[in-house]
């Protein structure tokens, strides 16, 4: 019998939305995996539900009575147990007797330290209720949330205080109560509807199962299945848009974070006063939706001059909830055309001398001198990427990129600076590729999301992160382990991703050494410890972005950037050919018999004199086909094909083989020794243009 | 409804609940909270019951009488029940309709907010409560006041009065919001709103505040090493320290780094605060737990 159900509802204030899902998930996994333990063996999850205010678990598969489970419990060692000749000996008998049964009635299993005597106890199942609230009462407060609290006298600690507990048991109807109790409420059939709508009592006791308590919950102004709330969001949404002839602006991060936040799935349409339509869209869409949490409608892809706000009720009957709203998007669109206004009194440039009065860092100055740093890096990126860039617009673009800190419009909403300096420069009537620059600088924002849309944004927001690097690496500042209070990982990334991906053909060694001389009067006669600092930490990001974006194994990445980094396209496209042709077996004999050319060499000696002293076949056989390989390396990597340079060197692998069999490199001949470490010296060489193979699997072990 | 009559229905009803009927205090404070009645009050077993107005000052939110949403120096209704009681929601959305807001004609909406004082050495968790999408409420469960966690646990709601009147009023110029008495909040303060700008911005004397921060920290600190600790005294020092150090990252005058260490010197003080008014209060016999306040 197993036709048993069982169904629990924490009634709570409002929970936090985002610990809502996960606390559902952990209550319904930890509710049935305890019930297993207790023999329920087909306890099983029928329904797992949340709204803002509720935690709600149904449980099936259970049986009136808890099944009989069977326990063995182990006694004496076998041969303390039995004498020599079978018998049983006291402590056998004495076992037997304690455990209530017959000395015949002893088995003998295996312990956990060799054979013992055990014998096997019947454990009467207990009521199912019983079980329950003892699985209900320690599986509640052990659930993670990511901050709890006390309330009221403040013995009990939870996520919100909780107001009520519905656990109801039975077959054909739950109408049995189970008697649990959790932070002092003791468990009843009766919950709450939703707090406005409906805020009487609904009586759950004898209900038949999880669909007649979603519906008594629905008909008390409560949809209990997230899922449902996303879906009628959905619906009521497109409908709503639908009626003024828009669309909804697809945002299923806002829909999801609203299906958490609510008990009932409301939606009302606003309008938005005419006169913040002069605002530009990126202000309205920042301002409905991530102040207000507004959806945006659209019209042929542009802003309508409508919104829908999420309400937690179905209906709207005299209108107060859409004037409500229509009420506070209409001031906060004020109070945003305000500060737009009050900007626009002066053009961009003119903003852009306040810098000098907001501090970028203590040691490092103002803005104003930190634009002056990121103009010079930019002019020299541009020029050394070799982007048709015209000079006059790296200068303005650099001088202005940070000037919008300045205005009320990013003191306001931080999240639009630099698009709102874009638009500023635009209005003022800068040439689109300035504008859009400013606009796009701060882009990437991290491994994912959008880039800039052009070049000169990109080398813009290259240099303005070189900068800051530098200066901070230069004071002294350097991130360990979680602490970066600059978020300096996150601008090295940027800049690795907008080389790879605009890109960017820019060695970053040079461009870091020129970042850190900008910076020089800081680093206070360290220039080349901040030099070699900065390029470990952006080689180690870059090696992040090779292995976790590129999807490159660490031994590849590693053997990419040992050999040469910096030119970080380059780099890419030599990690994505080693990646596939690693895999070939005469790279992993090379990776070895490369390991062994590196181990020579790494004693220092480079040896000379190659041309005159090399005499065996051997050697002269690797002379010979190191020069054809040397030719054909050169070849692939100047046509870009570096895996037909990788497959090059592979030719190599046979003759240097031999070399190690025939060959004595360090030979007591000095002339001889010389020459010798001379050839391998080459022969690493042209490896290092592509890759360092000893860092491959096996090599390094 | 005009402004004070907001402040009337308010007050009335909280009063009527047996709450203690405070005045603002008589020092410039960035919150409701600083108020000894708030401050000192969560803190001990004794359960206690305040409702107040506090003008409240936040110089770097001043704009010059020019933004009609922005002030430096706004009205907070704030109460206090401690233990905060079970049904303490229920009797919060009452309060609304002491105000003539009837929820179930509205969307009433209690979102995770939870609040931190670094000065006070103060946290709590709780909501903002929207209506119709406007955040008219900070309610929050205070957990930690002075650095002392607090047992029973105190339910502090927070009203924004210039809010709640322009959303009433659906007024979108807080200058032209009734105060009552046939003026307009313009019309009373506007003149306040320019000068205490001027002053925030452009005028504090930068050495002045930072001297006085100093010798109101002595203050404090003096104050508490008494023999008998004089914890009021040495609070409204505290008090001075926060407001100052609020006039000083106004002017622009505060480095991030410098920032954390000023903030860490008003804790120390408010934390001392904390201690002593416990150590007074258990010496007292904690004389408020003989059924003083009724719930």
């Amino acid at each position: 019998m197993s036709g048993h159900q069982f169904l629990l509802e924490l009634l709570c204030e409002e929970i936090p939305a985002n610990a809502l899902a996960p606390a559902a998930q952990e209550l319904a996994t930890g509710l049935t995996e305890r019930l297993r333990q207790e023999g329920f063996c087909e306890a099983h999850c029928v329904f797992s539900g949340y709204t803002s205010r509720r935690l709600a678990v149904a449980l099936g598969g259970l049986s009136a009575q808890q099944p009989d489970r069977s326990e063995e419990v182990l006694g004496p060692p076998v041969r303390a147990a039995f004498a020599a000749d079978g018998s049983p000996t006291a402590a056998a008998l004495g076992f037997a007797r304690g455990q209530g049964v017959e000395v015949e009635a002893l088995r003998v299993v295996e312990g956990p330290r060799g054979e013992v005597v055990a014998v096997a106890r019947l454990i009467r199942g207990e009521p199912t209720p019983a079980v329950l609230a003892r699985a209900v009462e320690a599986a509640v407060p052990s659930l993670h949330f990511p901050k709890n609290m006390r309330w009221g006298a403040g013995e009990h600690t939870f996520v919100r205080p909780l107001h009520r507990v519905v656990a109801l048991f039975g077959a054909e109807a739950l109408n049995e109560v189970v008697p649990l109790t959790l932070f002092g409420v003791r468990a009843g059939g009766v919950t709450l509807g939703h707090r406005v709508a409906h805020p009487g009592a609904v009586d759950l006791r004898g209900i038949s199962g999880v669909g007649e308590y979603r519906q008594r919950l629905k008909e008390a102004g409560v949809v209990v299945d997230p899922g449902e709330r996303q879906q009628v969001l959905g619906t009521t949404a497109a409908n709503l848009a639908a009626q003024v002839g828009c669309t909804v602006r697809r945002d299923e991060a806002l829909v999801a974070e609203h299906v958490d936040l609510l008990e009932y799935p409301g939606l009302v349409r606003g309008a938005i006063p005419v006169s913040a339509l002069v605002l530009p869209e990126e202000v309205l869409v920042t301002t409905l939706r991530h102040h207000q949490k507004c959806l945006v409608l659209e019209n042929e892809g542009n802003v309508a001059p409508y919104f829908l706000a999420v309400m937690d009720r179905s209906d709207d009957p005299r209108g107060l909830v859409r004037e409500g709203n229509e009420w506070v998007v209409g001031a906060r669109l004020a109070d945003a055309a305000f500060f737009f206004a009050q900007d626009r009194r002066q053009p961009l440039a003119d903003h852009a001398r306040g810098l000098a009065r907001v501090q970028f860092h203590q040691k490092l100055g103002s803005y104003a001198e930190k634009a002056g740093a990121v103009a010079a890096l930019a002019r020299w990126l541009a020029v050394a990427s070799g982007a048709a860039i015209r000079a006059e617009e790296v200068e303005a673009a650099a001088a202005l990129a940070r000037a919008d800190l300045v205005t009320g419009m990013v003191g306001e909403f931080p999240e639009l600076q630099g698009v709102m300096g874009g638009i500023y420069a635009r209005l003022d009537g800068h040439p689109e590729a300035v504008w859009r620059a400013i606009y796009d600088h701060y882009r990437p924002a991290g491994l994912e999301g959008e880039l800039p849309a052009g070049v000169l944004g990109a080398v813009v927001g290259v240099a303005d992160r070189l900068d800051t690097l530098a200066g901070i690496f230069a004071v002294g500042e350097i991130p360990s382990g979680s602490k970066d209070p600059f978020a300096l990982r996150r601008a090295a990334l940027a800049v690795i991703r907008l080389g790879a991906e605009i890109p960017l053909r820019v060695d970053l060694r040079a461009a870091v050494e020129r970042a850190v001389a900008g910076r020089a009067r800081h680093a206070a006669g360290r220039e080349v410890e901040v030099i070699r600092q900065l390029g470990d930490f952006l080689r180690e990001r870059e090696r992040f972005y090779l292995t976790s974006k590129v999807g490159v194994t660490g031994e590849v990445a590693d053997g990419v950037l040992e050999a040469n980094w910096g030119v970080v396209p380059e780099d890419v496209a030599r990690a994505r050919a080693l990646e596939a042709v690693r895999q070939e077996p005469v790279f992993a004999q090379l990776a070895l018999t490369f390991k062994r050319v590196r181990n020579i060499l790494a004693k220092g000696e480079r040896g000379e004199g190659e041309a005159r002293s090399l005499v065996e076949p051997a050697e002269l056989a690797l002379r010979q086909a190191l020069e054809g390989v040397a030719a054909e390396v050169d070849r692939a990597v100047g046509a870009g094909d570096h895996a037909a340079g990788l497959r090059a060197l592979a030719a190599l692998a046979a003759p240097l083989d031999r070399f190690f069999v025939d060959v004595m490199v360090m030979c007591e001949d000095p002339a001889l020794r010389q020459a010798r470490l001379a050839l391998l010296a080459r022969l690493e060489g042209v490896f290092l243009r592509l890759a360092d193979l000893s860092r491959l699997g096996g090599a390094t072990a | 409804m005009d402004l004070q009559d907001v402040i009337l229905a308010l007050t009335r009803f909280w009063g009527e609940r047996n709450c203690v009927i405070q005045q603002p205090y008589d020092l410039e404070v960035g919150a409701g909270t600083m108020h000894p009645e708030t401050f000192l009050r969560v803190l001990g077993p004794e359960p206690y019951r305040v409702a107040y107005v506090q003008p409240s000052r936040r110089p770097a939110d001043a704009r010059f009488g020019e933004n009609p949403f922005r002030f430096g120096k706004h009205l907070q209704l704030q109460v206090i029940l401690k233990p905060s009681p079970v049904d303490v929601q229920d009797v919060y959305l009452d309060s609304l309709r002491a105000l003539g807001i009837d929820p179930g004609e509205h969307d009433v909406r209690f979102e995770e907010d939870n609040w931190e004082s670094p000065t006070l050495g103060a946290w709590g968790v709780g909501w903002q409560v929207l209506l119709d999408g406007m955040e008219i409420t900070q309610f929050t469960y205070f957990q930690q006041a002075g650095g002392v966690d607090l047992r029973p646990i105190a339910a502090e709601l927070t009203y924004g009065l210039e809010r709640i009147a322009m959303f009433l009023q659906r007024q979108h110029d807080g200058f032209a919001m009734r105060w009552g008495g046939g003026l307009t909040y313009g019309q009373v303060r506007h003149r306040d709103e320019v000068e205490l700008s001027r002053y925030a911005f452009q005028v504090a004397d930068v050495e002045v505040l930072r001297r006085h921060f100093q010798d109101w920290e002595g203050e404090a600190r003096r104050c508490l090493e008494q023999k008998e600790p004089l914890i009021i005294p040495a609070l409204e020092a505290a008090l001075k320290m926060s407001h100052l150090f609020n006039l000083l990252e106004a002017r622009g005058a505060i480095s991030v780094t410098e920032r954390v260490g000023l903030i860490a010197r008003v804790r120390r003080q408010a934390v001392g605060c904390a201690r002593a008014y416990l150590a007074q209060r258990e010496a007292l016999g904690w004389p408020l737990l003989a059924g003083g306040v009724r719930s």
